[in-house]
């Protein structure tokens, strides 16, 4: 019998009903091995862990949700009022623990916990701290659940998918960080609020590493299929530079406009990541600008770092890197992106 | 033209597309009347507000979508985090301002917003103080969308749902509250999950006043169609007053035991207004354990003075708000339970300045 919550007054010692509400089939077989069982394991019930996960049960995205933190408490609170909501969704099964071995045989395991940068802190620390957390939470995730693909959010988030791709010893395909999957979406708002179109029609990438550096693509940015570029060039509308700057600068702005109007982001990360969870679970073989293994595209030589590109994700996880065209200044910013956090993980101490 | 954040760097004075990107198709007729265009106002934007807002808008029951808060900062925020999923989501208008002209022409109105309890506050005065605020918020919500339905979410439900409708002037069927929606919701999902059944297979309803002195419909229980007491009796399993009586305390216990554990409850509610929302909106004719204008059913008359009541009961909720009431069966215990209930309220509104 499945039993969640800790119920006294049903179940033996109250009213128990289950021995003779029902009255079974006699010699079935027993269920054909699942295929379709979906279980999603979200680990860290923060803002954004429960976005995440409260997007993923609202999207019906898995069979089965399980939640790990640190604090018991603010863990079981959280669980127990997704578990409530019972009557107004399909059923799910919601689990939650400190231990880890409530992630067994997760399809996909998404990582939102991390530590916050403390004032005056280096990020070379902070980073040091996440890799001091992650080494307690991506070798039992990987054991657990050795075929499972890794989704990680924390940031900073192309290092920390790096060190959980060394963590985790998974092939780099199933290993992906979130990446600039959000920026994209901040970038194709802002454009498509301008046009006044709906941001779906809207092509438009940043990659790199996700933060004040990223790149805009601009140059294979499209609206309807077409390239925005040059069009305006076939327009003899004037485009400085400068001008471009200033609009990836708003991007990369809005995320701490929003930390500092409402103290944190949530509900972006939450539908952008389960856009993401979709499209891999679902095999759906979408092109997202996600934090992937880098080494040998674009240009990019230097050594073994993650950064987004735009790639193909499926069922298999990050499964091709798209060909999409880049000027030189912009694979040139990439691999300068790629130099920076290359260095940054030199002086990471990975030795579990 | 479209603009909702302050984009300085794409429009008149950065890089403006606008005049050129598409060549516009000459002589359109204006569209149609928006018959379809639907718009829910959310007044309140704490964790109950947010959840609601964010469940509206991932299952797409909106065409627009206004937050309306005291807060510009906090207010503002939140705007710009659902915006930002444009992307990932089907086109919806997403608007916010401290000022309720935000608001107008409303579809749905929910109400979030209210004080908390202060340490030693009588409930009365935590009334009062509700009181104060929904005179700032309900005349102007009912005079820019006079048309709309009216949700009250904010605790304590019943009586703020009396004092919106008194204060909005709207038929007694376009206001309503949240009521015992969830506290339905969390009853059923213990059932289903002792049983091991899916929870909306299970027919279970809480009525009465939303809190301490709800009333469990025992009696009209039923899981695929099987009505549980009778059944207990038929197969000669004693069941004992005492323990439907802590199962119920149980129900309403884990409400307090999500505020222990995590601070608030958000979530749930969240789920239970977003399903509110499209029964009304979609015209579902679904039957909620809602907060109505109670005077009339199942004895509850008015008392001396003519008490207008509100408290919950399943109703049939539709486009046009709530439209009937369940002639659902309840033992004589239950229904005097139910107009007990209803003179604790009655008593709290007499006390009240609206």
């Amino acid at each position: 019998m499945h039993k969640v919550t800790s119920t006294s007054s049903l179940g033996p010692g109250g009213l128990d009903l289950t021995q003779s509400f029902f009255k079974p089939i006699q010699n079935t077989a027993p269920p054909s091995p699942t295929k379709r069982h979906t279980k999603i394991s979200v680990i860290g019930v923060g803002n954004v862990g429960m976005a995440i996960a409260q997007t993923i049960l609202t999207q019906d995205l898995a069979d089965e949700l399980a939640l790990v933190d640190a604090v018991k408490d603010k863990l079981r609170g959280e669980m127990l009022d997704l578990q409530h909501a019972a009557a107004f969704l399909p059923r799910t099964q919601i689990l939650s623990s400190t231990d880890y071995s409530v992630t067994a045989g997760s399809d996909l395991c998404i990582v939102t916990a991390g530590a916050r940068q403390n004032p005056g802190e280096s990020r070379l620390n902070l980073l040091q701290r996440n890799v001091g957390l992650f080494k307690k939470i991506i070798p039992p995730l990987a054991q657990l659940s050795p075929d499972a693909i890794l989704l990680i959010v924390s940031n900073p988030v192309d290092v920390l998918t790096y060190v959980a791709w060394k963590l985790s010893g998974f092939p780099s395909n199933r290993v992906i960080g979130s990446g600039t999957n959000l920026d994209s979406s901040r970038f194709r708002f802002l454009i498509a609020d301008h046009l006044d179109v709906n941001a779906q029609d809207v092509q438009a990438y940043i990659v790199g590493e996700h933060g004040d550096s990223s790149v805009a693509l601009w140059s294979s940015i499209s609206v309807g299929g077409v390239p925005i570029l040059s069009f305006l060039e076939k327009q003899q509308i004037s485009c400085e530079k400068e001008t471009l700057e200033r609009i990836h600068k708003e991007v990369v702005g809005s995320a701490y406009e929003v930390i500092s109007l409402k103290g944190y982001t949530s509900w972006a990360i939450g539908y952008s990541v389960a856009n993401l969870a979709f499209s891999i679970l679902r095999n759906q073989r979408k092109i997202h600008p996600v934090t992937v293994m880098a080494n040998g595209f674009h240009g990019i030589e230097a050594g073994e770092v993650f950064l987004s590109l735009p790639a193909l994700l499926g069922r298999g996880g990050a499964l091709a890197v798209t060909n999409v065209h880049m000027t030189e200044e912009e694979a040139q910013r990439l691999r300068d992106s790629a130099k920076t956090l290359l260095e940054l993980q030199r002086q990471l101490d990975l030795e579990v």
